[in-house]
């Protein structure tokens, strides 16, 4: 189903359905961005919540639980969401490795890193994840580590925003 | 309007200070300031304690409707004669009425203000292009846009007329509509006038809405058969309150409903195969039902299980076949402030009658519709799950106050009406002709259930405003569910909505306070369902205690049952009836964007001086040898330096043999005259001291998160005891971002480790801060590379175990 995905997403008229009025559910991912300055990565956060994410593939035309149902679904859901997130470092595209996905709660944890630079840098997101689902998808993405972080919010087709990776 | 405007006010007028109170000098902070100068000034219709006032009133509005579904068509036509009574103290020259239908005609303001691209309304995705990608209609977005070309959307008033028979002048304003009247309705007076109208269901797949159609292509019936769910189905009155008027808001999508309650009798007119879920009760079983459907009704109420009424055989049969007519459904309904119905030959229907000794309805009728998608899903859980809500909410507030309580599957995921619920979860068809689902989903059918039925409490019973204040109605109900998903299995990973799964919405620097017009939050799942549940646990489990919280929260319910409150009738209702100030707690949570991180930085220990000489410089002695030494003297050791002492052993002194700690007469004579300088009551507290030689440790704390908070310290002594101790949240009253906190333990009761909020309960942010000593707490990353951990909760395992093969159908 993946595949399909990615390649449905290739043409200009992506078939994919708009998601029922679900009076609890959240359309949300929050990411977080931040460096690691014992490992010295940057390490990215994702967290979706599952109702949203196996329902959102579930209404995806095809209807089928068996998307998140397969042996591999979780980590197939989880490679998805990690199409869905752009990550420039000082203007060069950063290719994230996958470290895995895991159950927290009711949210689905995605979790990605990259080696981080040397001293300061600016970090270019964009965060698209479900947003070719539901247009009410809204993605709010949290650069810095703690609570000293820049929150940026994107919705289906904004364009990618930049600051500076606090350490 | 009004509220907007009040929101605006207080957005711009805490930082101008025009409230008249002012720090004109330094920059203390009030975290702690009373928030009268924010709640609106009681009054005799809501008092200052948070009750309906000695004047309270509300209108009523009274419903007699015939419906007829044209299902070829999917269209209703409908005729209401609508009793109006006017119980406010003002005379109204004219009514309002929502028409909720016209948010799907082209020209509404919902789709007009659609930002393209943007998260305007529910429904299929559009995408702005950027600089990578090219702007995106979706399939489904032409599909949606075709649906709205191809078809005629929105309520056709056909007729708007007094009962005598004269037209009444009515002018429409999108969804809403003014009639006015003959002469202005006094206080106290009713009036009555009759509506016809008519309008196209929507496709709900389609155009996504709160009701709508469903089609199924692949049914056995020639053509394939309909779901129906009717919510928003009839113009229904604006409310009118003591504190807004008539709530005149456009309906733009999201922020939903608040109604007045009153009577309802509604006949429905369906093809005479159909079986119809409806608020109310039904008033003609003899003509709708079968004898059998009768007596399984009759025996369901007390059943121990749910039983079918409509078998799945009964319901494959009717998918199959064909109406011979129709049959007109009579529904009756009693102190409601909406209702809803759905209509299907598809449908099953099981019940259980749910017993509340002692209540008003006594037994009332829990039961569940579904078509076979549904599957063994919803034979097993649906009825079950609003059983279990019913017995933990009512705990929480008041006997069910209905006679029957509902759960429909439909093509909407989750939405509530007074006693009916529609709900989206169901089975995946694999190609053996199984059907399978995932614990997720099961959780997602279990959960949204217990969701949608507790909004018949809140708001559908406390009669909140949705369209002003989502967080009222969705931030109790997502509390007490995530409380009725823990007594229904403390395993199933439930969206919980604890404050530690709020942290990282907290710590955003983008976000709005709870306390905004819902139309205008982003996020607002996070917003107005998470945070305010957050908050409600935290104040139950750890500012007020679960006793004290229980009691408050069941008195707002119980006030408000059936009436109309306010963030300000919550609040204070809370205050009052626990015996808390929680001033600073609903400042914090709902009228700042603040969140919880709080750092012990330091933690000194003080020992009494005796006084005594000859305990305490031999004390200072032993300190100063506990110091390292200074490297300089090692290293001349190192290097085998001469040192002179060493080298001219003969001469010495007096100094050579004492330190400078050496006790003197002198000292034992100031210690005897200070002895002597105390009074008989310093003696003996001094004597007392000395005596227990206790631990002293002052804590050093700061606030970085701005939320003021209940510190709670977990504490490891040296035995290896432990202990928690909660200091409450007023200890940041004078300084709300620095303060200290001395600790006494006894004599052997060494300190060795506190740590801040050691079972995360307040939402504290920055964990690493709130050790001490420090200690190296290992990123999610880390701690998942160390763990692997594996969630298969997602799996169809189900279909996996049994080798299953998912068809590509619903």
């Amino acid at each position: 189903m993946l595949r399909r995905l990615i390649m449905l997403l290739a043409l200009a008229l992506a078939p994919l359905a708009g998601g029922p009025a679900l009076a609890h559910q959240q359309k949300i991912a929050i990411t977080t961005v931040s460096a690691n300055p014992r490992t010295g990565m940057i390490e990215v956060i994702h967290q979706v919540p599952v109702h949203d994410a196996e329902h959102a593939l579930t209404m995806q035309g095809v209807r089928l639980p068996d998307i998140v149902g397969s042996a591999k679904s979780r980590e197939d859901f989880a490679s998805y969401v990690t199409t869905r997130f752009l990550l420039d470092v000082d203007g060069k595209p950063v290719s994230l490795a996958y470290v895995g996905a895991e159950i927290s709660g009711g949210s689905l944890m995605v979790y990605q890193e990259a080696p981080a630079p040397k001293g300061e840098a600016t970090l270019r997101v964009n965060s698209q994840i479900l947003t070719d689902v539901w247009v009410r998808q809204e993605n709010r993405v949290n650069i810095g580590s703690g609570t000293k972080v820049t929150t940026f919010i994107f919705t289906a087709g904004d364009a990618a925003r930049e600051a500076p990776l606090t350490r | 309007m009004r509220f907007v405007l009040f929101v605006a006010a207080l957005l711009f007028a805490i930082p101008a200070h025009a409230q008249g109170i002012q720090q004109t000098k330094g920059n203390y902070e009030d975290k702690f300031r009373q928030l009268d100068e924010v709640l609106p000034t009681p009054n005799t219709y809501r008092n200052a304690s948070g009750a309906p006032g000695h004047e309270y009133w509300q209108q009523k509005v009274d419903y007699n409707i015939t419906a007829t579904l044209d299902e070829p068509r999917r269209r209703i036509t409908a005729k209401a004669t609508i009793r109006y009574t006017n119980n406010s103290p003002d005379s109204l020259p004219w009514l309002w009425m929502q028409l909720d239908q016209n948010i799907f005609r082209n020209d509404s303001m919902a789709e007009m203000t659609d930002a393209f691209g943007g998260p305007g309304r529910r429904g299929p995705k559009v995408s702005l292009g950027s600089a990578n990608e090219p702007t995106k209609l979706s399939m489904d977005e032409l599909r949606r846009q075709q649906a709205m070309a191809d078809n005629s959307y929105g309520y056709d008033i056909n007729a708007v007329k007094t009962l005598a028979g004269a037209d009444l002048p009515h002018t429409i304003v999108g969804t809403l509509m003014r009639i006015d009247l003959p002469q202005p309705l006094a206080p106290g007076e009713s009036t009555e006038f009759t509506i016809d109208w008519a309008f196209n269901i929507v496709e709900e797949d389609a155009v996504v809405a709160r009701s709508g159609y469903e089609h199924f292509p692949d049914d056995p019936r020639k053509g394939g058969n309909d779901i129906f769910l009717l919510a928003q189905w009839f113009p229904r009155m604006v409310a009118y309150s003591d504190y807004e008027g008539w709530h005149n808001k456009e309906f733009l999508g999201r922020g939903e409903f608040t109604l007045e309650f009153g009577d309802y009798t509604v006949e429905m007119t369906v093809p005479n195969d159909h079986i119809v879920a409806s608020t109310g009760v039904l008033q003609n079983p003899e003509t709708v039902l079968t004898a059998a459907q009768r007596q399984r009704l009759e025996a369901a109420k007390d059943a121990d299980a749910p039983m079918f009424i409509v078998t799945p055989e009964e319901a494959a049969a009717a998918e199959r076949g064909n109406p011979s007519g129709s049959k007109t459904w009579k529904f009756a309904a009693q102190n409601v402030r909406d209702f809803a119905w759905a209509s299907s030959r598809k449908f099953m229907w099981d019940a259980q009658g749910h017993k509340q000794p002692g209540a008003k309805h006594e037994t009332v009728m829990a039961m569940s519709f579904w078509p076979k998608e549904g599957g063994d899903l919803w034979r097993k859980y649906s009825t079950a799950a609003v059983v279990h809500t019913m017995k933990v909410y009512s705990r929480f507030s008041f006997d069910y106050p209905y006679p029957t309580a509902q759960s429909v599957n439909g093509p909407v995921g989750g939405m509530e009406y007074p006693m009916i619920t529609f709900n989206g979860p169901r089975t995946t068809l694999n190609k053996d002709g199984t059907r399978t689902y995932s614990l997720a989903e099961k959780v997602f059918l279990v959960g949204v259930v217990i969701h949608e039925v507790g909004h018949i409490y809140f708001p559908m019973t406390v009669n909140s405003d949705e369209r002003q204040w989502t967080w009222m109605d969705e931030g109790l109900n997502s509390f007490l569910d995530s409380v009725a998903g823990y007594e229904w299995d403390p395993d199933m990973p439930w969206t919980r909505s604890l404050p530690r799964d709020m942290v990282s919405y907290m710590v955003s620097s983008q976000q709005e306070p709870i306390m905004t017009q819902s139309d205008s939050v982003t996020n607002l799942g996070a917003n107005a369902y998470g945070k305010p549940s957050a908050a409600l646990h935290l104040l139950r489990d750890t500012v007020i205690g679960r006793e004290r919280f229980d009691f408050a929260f069941r008195e707002y319910a119980r006030r408000w049952k059936f009436k109309r409150p306010t963030p300000a009738d919550f609040f204070r209702t809370m205050e009052e009836a626990s015996g808390t100030d929680l001033d600073w707690f609903w400042r914090g949570w709902f009228y700042t964007t603040d969140h919880v991180d709080i750092s012990l930085d330091s933690i000194y220990r003080l020992r009494i001086d005796t006084e005594d000489p000859d305990i305490d410089l031999p004390r200072r002695r032993a300190e100063r040898a506990d110091e390292p030494e200074v490297v300089g003297i090692g290293l001349n050791e190192q290097q085998r330096l001469p040192i002179w002492v060493m080298e001219n052993p003969g001469v010495t002194d007096f100094y050579d043999k004492n330190d400078e700690f050496t006790v003197t007469p002198k000292d034992r004579k100031s210690y005897t005259s200070f002895l002597e300088g105390l009074d008989p009551w310093e003696r003996k507290v001094f004597d007392r001291a000395v005596k227990e030689d206790a631990n002293y440790y002052v804590l050093n704390f700061s606030n970085k998160g701005g939320l003021v908070m209940p510190i709670i310290l977990g504490l490891t002594f040296k035995d290896g005891k432990t202990e928690k101790m909660t200091i409450p949240a007023e200890i940041w009253r004078r300084n709300s971002r620095d303060v200290a906190k001395l600790l006494v333990f006894p004599k052997g009761k060494e300190l060795v480790q506190v740590v801040v909020d050691p079972d995360w309960e307040t939402a504290d942010a920055d964990i690493e801060n709130n050790h001490y000593p420090r200690r190296i707490i290992p990123s999610r990353i880390e701690a998942f590379k160390s763990e692997r951990s594996k969630a298969r909760v997602s799996r169809d395992l189900m279909g996996e175990a049994a080798g299953a093969e998912p068809d590509g159908r619903k």
